[in-house]
C-alpha cells in the first residue's frame, strides 16, 4: 500500500477538460486578425544544382504578399536551399499571402530550373567511391583500418627506434582494406572493453548477422505549425507547437541574429512530438521571416506530406552483429558495426549504438558507428532516439542463441543480466536498477512457464534499456487566499506530466488533487525549463516541484508559527491546514488564512520556488512478450497477445505510466510490422498515409501493461522517466515471435507480409 | 486546392449537358473521396464541379427475385455493407464495401465513384465483376449498359465518353444455393488499399459447381476476370486438386506490376491463395 | 470565382456563410466559423482526427466541400457536451485516460458517437473495427477502447 494520499494514484489529468471538449488551443487553433498563411516551394528532385528560381508570376498572383528565398535572411545561416538542393522536399522559398489555398497556389507558380545530379538513399551504397559525394571527398577509415591508423601514427610519432618495416607492412594492410574507407561519413563513434578477438575465441558459440532498420516517422498527429508575429519594433511573438520553446527560442535568436529577449515563444498545447518536435528550422524561422518581411502575422502549417518528405524522422541503419557465448548461456563478446542514415545533414542517434551491450555482464565489447550522408531528409529523435533499432539487432541474436543452444529465452537472458554493482561494458558500473525484476514480471504476467501455442503461433520476449536524460528548470508555487495552490512554469506537457507535477504539489502541501492547479507561462514569463524530450520532464520537473513545494512548506510553517505563537518545529502541515504536532489544546491554522496574512507581513505572499539542474538519472528497463500467429500463406502477423513491463521506478501516476507503455508499445509494434519511408532516386515515394502505415484500433489487441517499481536514487519520490523505454523492446520482441511461430528469422524490417513470406519459401515451406 | 465553378443540377440530363459544355475541364463529384484527394494533390484540377448529389433516383438498392438487384450509383460503401439482401446475397459485394477506407469514409464514398475512377485496386470491382454486373450509364443522348467486364480501359479509364454519367449497376437475382466471398490482402486489418483484391461467386449443383465467376483487382491494369479459372471450376465438383489447378490458372491470368506496395511475384502468388480460399468459401457458402 | 451562400446548422447554431467552393467542410468549420476543435491530421481522410457527424453520420470533414454541407446539420466535439454535462464518452476519456496529447481525442470521440448511437451494443471487436478511420499515435489504443466499451455501457443504461 501507498503511504501516499496523491501520490500514485490514477487521478484524471489536469487538462482532461480542455482535451475531452475541443477547447485545447493547438498551434493550428491560433488565429489573428489579418494573419497571413505560409507555404513552401520545395524542391522537386532528391539532389540537383538549382539554377534559377523564378518568382515573378507567383508575385502577380492576387493575395500574395511576400515571396523569400535565402537573399532574404540577413543573418546568412541557411534556411533555404540556395545552389544545391539535398533531398525531395527541402525549401528552397516561402511565400506568404493571405489565404492558404492562394499560397499554395503562388507556390505552385514559382519556376525553379534544376540540373538534376545522381542521388544516393541506401547507406551501404553511399559509403561507396562511386556514390555521389554529398558534402565532401573526404573519407574515413572503417573499423579495422582504425585500429592500424592508431598504430600507425604512434611509430610515425616515436623517432626513438626506426619503425620503416612495420610501417610499411601497416600502409601495406591498410591498402588491402580498400573497402573500409568510407565516404560520405558524418560522424562516427566508437567504444570498446576487454578483447572481442579474445572473447570470441573463448566462445563456444558465435552468431553473425547483419540487421537492417528502416527510417520510420514519428507521425505525431499534428503536423508542425507555427504563427509568428513580428511588431514594428521588431519584437518577435511565435505560438509554437513545440517540445521545446526555450530551445525554439534560441533557435530563432541564433540564426535569425535577433536578441534574445526580443523573442517571446507562446508554446501552445502539443499534438505529439515523441522527439520530432524541438527543431526551430521546419516552420518556426520562415514564420519569423515572412511576418518580418509582411509585416503582419504569418502562419505556417506543414500538411502530412510536408512532413514525410521534410520532417525529421528517426533514421533507418544497417547493424552488423557478431555474439560469443558459451554453451552454458554465459555471454563472453559483443562486436557491432553499425551504419546510420543521417540524411542530408549530421543526425541524431548513432549515440546510441552503444547500447548494443544491452544490459548483460560480459567483458568484451566492441562497437563502431558511423553516420552516413544521403539524399533524405535530416533526422531527429524518436523516443529513445537509436535504441529501438540497436535492441532489434542485439534482441534478435539473443534470441537466435537461445535457440541453438536450446535455453529458454527468458532465462537466458535472466542469467545474463546485470545487476546492482557490476561493471558496463565501456562504462561505470551499474547502479540501482531492477533488469532481472522487469523481465520476470512481464513472464509471470503471461505464464510464462506454462505457454502453450497453437500451428503457427509463436511467442517472443525481448527487453530495451534506456537512460532518462536531465536538464534544467525553474518553477514557483504560490498559495491563494481561497487555501488552494498555483503551480507557474514553463514546460511542455504532452504525457501527462503537467498532472504528476500537481500531485507532487498536492502530496507536500497535505492537499487535495483538485486544489492544486497549474499553468504555463511563456519564455517571457516562466522560468527556464529544459525540453520535454528524453524522457526528462517527470524526473527534472518533479525534482523541480518537490523542492518549490517544499520551500512553499517553509514560507507556510513560518506563517504558521507567528499567527500560532509557538515555533516552526511544532508545527505540520496536514490536511492543507498547519497544524500542531502534539500541542494541547491542538491549535491549527488554514492555508487561505495564512495566504491572506502573508500579504501583510514583511515578507509578503507565500511563493515558494524550486530550480534543480542535475542528478544521476538511473537505467529503466522495458520487457515485453508478444503471442503472434502467422499465416503461412498470406504472410500476415496477428498479434493474440502483447504484454509490456517497465521498471518506472515510482508510478506517480499510475494510468499516465500505463498509457506511456501501452502507446511506446505500439509505436514498436509498427516499426516492426508495417512502417517504413521508403526512397527512390527521385525521393520519398510514400509521404502519406495510403502508403506509410501506421496502426488502428483495429490491429492489436489490449496491450497489458505491468509496472515495476524499483525505486530511482534521486528520482522525485523514487520515479524515472518513463515516456521512451516502452518502445525499446518491441521490433526484436515482433521478430522473435514470428521466429517461435514459424521458424524464420528475419532480419530486415518491417515484417510485411511479403517478407514474411519470401522468408517462409526460403525456409522450403 | 484550386478554385473551380460548382453546379450542382438537379437532373441527369443537366449534368450531361453541363460535362459535354465544360468537356474536358470538369469532374463530376459523388462522394468526393478520391476527387477530393486529387484536387488536393493538383493531379486533378478541375474548372468545373458537378455535384450528383442533388440529382433523384442515384441513390438506393432495389431487388426483385425476377428482375434481381439494382444499385444507385449514389449509394454509399456503408449503405451496401449494411444492406441485409446484399449481406445475404450478394456477400462479395457487401465485403467488398465493408473493405473500402474505414466508416467515415465509407459514409461519404460511392459504388459509382469507386468504379468510375478506374482504379484497378477498386474493392467493389471484383466483386461486381464476380456477381456478373451490368453498368447503367446515361448521357443526354439517352441510356447504354455495359458488362463490368468490358467498363475498365486501364488505370483511370473507363469507356465512360464525355458527358456520360453511371446511373446504377445491375446484377442478376440469386438464389440460396449461390454464395460468394471477397477477400483482400493487406498489412492493416482496416485502412489499407488491396494489394491483392480477389471475389468469387459460385452456384451449388449437385454436388457440382456452376456459373462460377472470379474477379480480381489490383493484379493488372484494370479488374479482370480469372476466366481460365472459373473454366477449370465450372461443372466440376470442387476438390483440393481443382482448387490447386484453378489458383494457378487466376495467378497466370494475372499481370501485376511490381510498385512500392510489393512485388508482382508476391501478388502473383496471392491472386492464387486467395482465388483458392474465395471460391472455396464462396462454394461453402452456396451450400449452406 | 464565384462563392456560394451556404446555411450549416452547427450543434445548435444556423450559419449563413458565403464561401468559395473548394474550403472543405473542416477549413469553413475552423476558419470560417470559428470551431477548431475538429482537428486536420492528414487532410487525406485517413487519420480521422477531422471527424464530424454530417446527418447522423461520422464522416471525415477534410473530405467534404463545405458546399456539400449545405443544409446539412453537423455535430462536432464543441456540440456533445451541454452546459452542465459531459457526454458520458468525453467523461469515459476523461475517467479511463483514453488521450494524451489530445490531438486524435475530438476525432475519436466524435466517432465512438455517432458509431455508439447506431450500435450501441457493440462488441469489443466491432468497436475496433469501427474506430479504424482513427488514428491515435500516443495511447496505442488501449485506454481508447477502454473508455468507449465504458461509455457503452453508460449510454445504454441511461
Ligand atoms: C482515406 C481513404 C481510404 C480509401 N480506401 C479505399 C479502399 O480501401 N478501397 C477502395 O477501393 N477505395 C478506397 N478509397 C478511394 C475512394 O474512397 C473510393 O474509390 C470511393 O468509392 C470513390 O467514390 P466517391 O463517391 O467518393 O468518388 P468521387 O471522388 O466523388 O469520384 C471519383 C471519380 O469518379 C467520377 N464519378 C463519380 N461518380 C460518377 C458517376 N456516377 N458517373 C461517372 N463518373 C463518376 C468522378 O468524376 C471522379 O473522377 C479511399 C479513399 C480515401 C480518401
Ligand atoms: S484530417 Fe481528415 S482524416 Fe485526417
Ligand atoms: S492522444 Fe495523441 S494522437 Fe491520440
Amino acid at each position: 500500500m501507498s503511504e501516499y494520499t496523491v501520490l500514485g494514484k490514477s487521478v484524471p489529468r489536469v487538462d482532461a477538460l480542455e482535451k475531452v471538449t475541443g477547447a485545447a488551443q493547438y498551434g493550428g487553433d491560433v488565429h489573428l486578425p489579418g494573419m497571413l498563411h505560409g507555404k513552401f516551394i520545395r524542391s522537386k528532385h532528391a539532389h540537383a544544382k538549382i539554377l534559377n528560381i523564378d518568382t515573378s508570376e507567383a508575385e502577380k498572383l492576387p493575395g500574395v504578399r511576400a515571396i523569400i528565398t535565402q537573399d532574404d535572411v540577413e543573418s546568412g545561416r541557411r534556411v533555404f536551399a540556395t545552389d544545391k538542393v539535398l533531398y525531395l522536399g527541402e525549401p528552397i522559398a516561402a511565400v506568404a499571402a493571405t489565404d492558404p489555398d492562394v499560397a499554395e497556389e503562388a507556390a505552385d507558380l514559382v519556376k525553379i530550373e534544376y540540373e538534376v545530379l545522381p542521388a544516393v538513399q541506401d547507406v551501404m551504397e553511399a559509403i561507396q567511391p562511386e556514390a555521389p559525394h554529398l558534402h565532401s571527398d573526404d573519407t574515413k577509415d572503417g573499423p579495422a583500418r582504425r585500429v592500424l591508423r592508431t598504430e600507425l601514427r604512434k611509430l610515425e610519432r616515436d623517432d626513438s627506434q626506426d619503425h620503416s618495416a612495420r610501417i610499411a607492412e601497416l600502409n601495406a594492410q591498410m591498402e588491402e582494406l580498400a573497402d573500409e574507407v568510407y565516404y560520405n561519413v558524418s560522424a562516427e563513434t566508437h567504444s570498446d572493453a576487454g578483447d572481442v578477438e579474445q572473447g570470441f575465441a573463448e566462445s563456444d558459440l558465435v552468431v553473425e548477422d547483419t540487421y537492417v532498420i528502416p527510417r520510420v516517422h514519428q507521425t505525431y498527429m499534428e503536423p508542425h505549425v507555427s504563427v509568428a508575429d513580428v511588431e514594428s519594433t521588431g519584437k518577435v511573438t511565435v505560438w509554437a507547437s513545440t517540445q521545446g520553446p526555450f530551445a525554439i527560442r534560441s533557435g530563432i535568436a541564433g540564426t535569425l541574429g535577433i536578441p534574445l529577449n526580443q523573442i517571446n515563444v507562446i508554446a501552445t498545447t502539443m499534438g505529439g512530438g515523441f522527439g520530432g518536435r524541438f527543431g526551430v528550422a521546419l516552420t518556426h524561422v520562415p514564420a519569423v521571416l515572412l511576418s518580418q518581411k509582411t509585416g503582419r502575422p504569418v502562419k505556417i502549417q506543414m500538411t502530412r506530406e510536408e512532413e514525410f518528405t521534410d520532417g525529421r524522422p528517426a533514421p533507418g541503419c544497417v547493424i552488423k552483429l557478431k555474439t560469443g557465448v558459451k554453451n552454458d548461456g554465459t555471454i563472453l563478446a559483443r562486436e557491432g558495426l553499425a551504419f546510420w542514415d543521417s540524411g542530408s545533414v549530421s543526425g541524431a542517434s548513432i549515440g546510441s549504438t552503444i547500447r548494443l551491450r544491452g544490459v548483460y555482464k560480459f567483458p568484451h565489447l566492441k562497437v563502431d558507428a558511423y553516420g552516413v550522408y544521403t539524399n533524405k531528409s535530416g533526422t531527429a529523435a524518436y523516443r529513445a532516439p537509436g535504441t529501438p533499432q540497436v535492441a532489434f539487432a542485439g534482441e534478435s541474436q539473443l534470441d537466435d542463441i537461445a535457440r541453438k543452444l536450446n535455453l529458454d529465452p527468458v532465462e537466458f537472458r535472466l542469467k545474463n543480466m546485470r545487476v546492482e554493482g557490476d561493471p558496463v561494458p565501456a562504462g561505470p558500473n551499474e547502479p540501482k536498477v531492477g533488469y532481472k525484476e522487469t523481465l520476470q514480471a512481464v513472464a509471470d504476467a503471461v505464464d510464462w512457464k506454462n505457454r502453450t501455442k497453437g500451428p503457427n503461433q509463436g511467442w517472443g520476449v525481448a527487453i530495451g534499456d534506456w537512460t532518462n536524460g536531465c536538464g534544467p528548470g525553474g518553477m514557483f508555487v504560490s498559495i491563494h487566499e481561497d487555501g488552494s495552490a498555483r503551480i507557474f512554469h514553463g514546460s511542455m506537457d504532452i504525457t501527462g506530466t503537467d498532472t504528476a507535477l500537481a500531485q507532487i504539489v498536492a502530496e507536500i502541501l497535505t492537499l487535495p488533487y483538485d486544489e492544486v492547479t497549474i499553468s504555463r507561462g511563456d519564455t517571457n514569463s516562466a522560468p527556464y525549463a529544459t525540453g520535454s524530450g528524453g524522457s526528462v520532464v517527470t524526473f527534472t520537473m518533479g525534482n523541480t516541484a518537490k523542492l518549490a513545494a517544499e520551500d512553499t512548506r517553509r514560507r507556510l510553517l513560518e506563517l504558521a508559527a507567528e499567527r500560532l505563537n509557538t515555533d516552526v518545529e511544532s508545527l505540520e502541515l496536514k490536511d492543507g491546514q498547519v497544524s500542531t504536532i502534539v500541542a494541547d489544546p491542538p491549535k491549527s491554522i488554514g492555508f487561505g488564512e495564512l495566504a491572506a496574512y502573508s500579504l501583510s507581513t514583511t515578507g509578503g505572499p507565500i511563493v515558494g520556488k524550486g530550480s534543480f539542474a542535475r542528478k544521476p538519472s538511473t537505467p529503466a528497463l522495458a520487457a515485453q512478450i508478444a503471442k503472434v500467429e502467422i499465416d503461412p500463406e498470406t504472410g500476415r502477423i496477428k498479434v493474440l497477445k502483447m504484454a509490456s513491463s517497465q521498471d518506472v521506478g515510482f508510478a506517480i501516476n499510475p494510468m499516465a505510466v500505463e498509457g506511456q507503455i501501452e502507446g511506446g508499445t505500439v509505436q514498436g509494434y509498427a516499426w516492426a510490422t508495417m512502417e517504413e519511408m521508403q526512397y527512390d532516386e527521385g525521393g520519398n515515394v510514400n509521404p502519406g498515409f495510403v502508403d506509410y502505415r501506421v496502426p488502428t484500433t483495429a490491429d492489436l489487441p489490449t496491450v497489458q501493461s505491468v509496472i515495476v517499481e524499483v525505486e530511482a536514487p534521486d528520482g522525485p519520490f523514487g520515479a524515472k522517466g518513463v515516456g521512451e523505454p516502452p518502445i525499446t523492446p518491441t521490433l526484436a520482441t515482433m521478430a522473435n515471435a514470428v521466429a517461435d511461430a514459424v521458424d524464420i528469422r528475419i532480419t530486415e524490417l518491417p515484417m510485411k507480409p511479403e517478407k514474411v513470406v519470401d522468408a517462409l519459401h526460403g525456409n522450403g515451406k | 486546392m484550386r478554385n473551380f465553378e460548382f453546379f450542382e443540377p438537379e437532373t441527369i440530363e443537366e449534368a450531361s449537358d453541363l460535362l459535354t459544355k465544360y468537356n474536358g475541364t470538369a469532374e463530376l463529384l459523388a462522394g468526393g473521396t478520391d476527387l477530393i484527394i486529387e484536387m488536393k494533390a493538383r493531379t486533378a484540377m478541375p474548372e468545373h464541379v458537378i455535384s450528383l448529389e442533388k440529382i433523384p433516383g442515384l441513390t438506393g438498392i432495389d431487388y426483385d427475385e425476377e428482375s434481381g438487384l439494382r444499385i444507385g450509383a449514389l449509394t454509399k460503401m456503408r449503405t451496401l455493407e449494411n444492406d441485409p439482401i446484399i449481406r445475404e446475397r450478394y456477400t462479395a459485394l457487401a465485403e467488398g464495401a465493408g473493405e473500402v477506407g474505414g466508416v467515415q469514409i465509407r459514409h461519404l464514398a460511392t459504388i459509382g465513384g469507386n468504379i468510375s475512377h478506374g482504379s484497378p485496386a477498386a474493392d467493389t470491382a471484383a466483386p461486381l465483376l464476380a456477381l456478373g454486373a451490368q453498368v447503367k450509364i446515361t448521357s443526354a443522348d439517352g441510356e447504354r449498359t455495359v458488362p463490368i467486364e468490358t467498363f475498365f480501359v486501364g488505370p483511370g479509364q473507363t469507356v465512360l465518353k464525355t458527358g456520360e454519367i453511371v446511373t446504377a449497376f445491375e446484377c442478376p437475382a440469386r438464389s440460396a444455393n449461390q454464395g460468394s466471398q471477397y477477400i483482400k490482402q493487406k498489412i492493416r486489418e482496416v485502412m489499407d488499399l488491396a494489394f491483392v483484391g480477389v471475389a468469387a461467386s459460385a452456384t451449388a449443383d449437385n454436388g457440382a459447381v456452376s456459373d462460377v465467376k472470379i474477379g480480381l483487382s489490383a493484379v493488372a491494369p484494370t479488374p479482370l476476370r480469372a476466366t481460365d479459372a472459373e473454366a477449370i471450376v465450372n461443372g466440376n465438383s470442387l476438390t483440393t486438386e481443382l482448387l490447386q489447378q484453378a489458383a494457378a490458372a487466376a495467378s497466370a491470368q494475372s499481370s501485376p506490376i511490381s510498385d512500392l506496395r510489393c512485388s508482382a511475384e508476391h501478388r502473383r502468388e496471392m491472386v492464387g491463395v486467395l482465388t483458392r480460399r474465395t471460391l472455396q468459401a464462396a462454394v461453402d457458402r452456396a451450400q449452406g | 470565382m464565384k462563392k456560394h451562400p451556404v446555411s450549416l446548422t452547427v450543434n445548435t447554431d444556423t450559419y449563413d456563410l458565403l464561401i468559395e467552393p473548394r474550403k472543405t467542410l473542416l477549413a469553413t468549420l475552423r476558419d470560417t466559423i470559428g470551431l477548431t476543435g475538429t482537428k486536420e491530421g492528414c487532410s487525406t481522410g485517413d487519420c480521422g482526427a477531422c471527424t464530424v457527424i454530417v446527418d447522423g453520420k461520422a464522416v471525415t470533414s477534410c473530405m467534404m466541400l463545405g458546399v456539400s454541407a449545405n443544409d446539412k446539420e453537423i455535430t462536432t466535439i464543441e456540440g456533445l457536451a451541454s452546459r452542465d454535462q459531459l457526454h458520458p464518452i468525453q467523461q469515459a476519456f476523461m475517467d479511463k485516460g483514453g488521450y494524451q496529447c489530445g490531438f486524435c481525442t475530438p476525432g475519436f470521440i466524435v466517432a465512438s458517437k455517432a458509431f455508439l448511437d447506431e450500435n450501441p451494443n457493440a462488441t469489443e471487436a466491432e468497436i475496433r473495427h469501427a474506430l479504424g478511420n482513427n488514428i491515435c499515435r500516443c495511447t496505442g489504443y488501449t485506454k481508447i477502447i477502454e473508455a468507449v466499451m465504458s461509455a457503452a455501457e453508460v449510454m445504454r443504461n441511461s
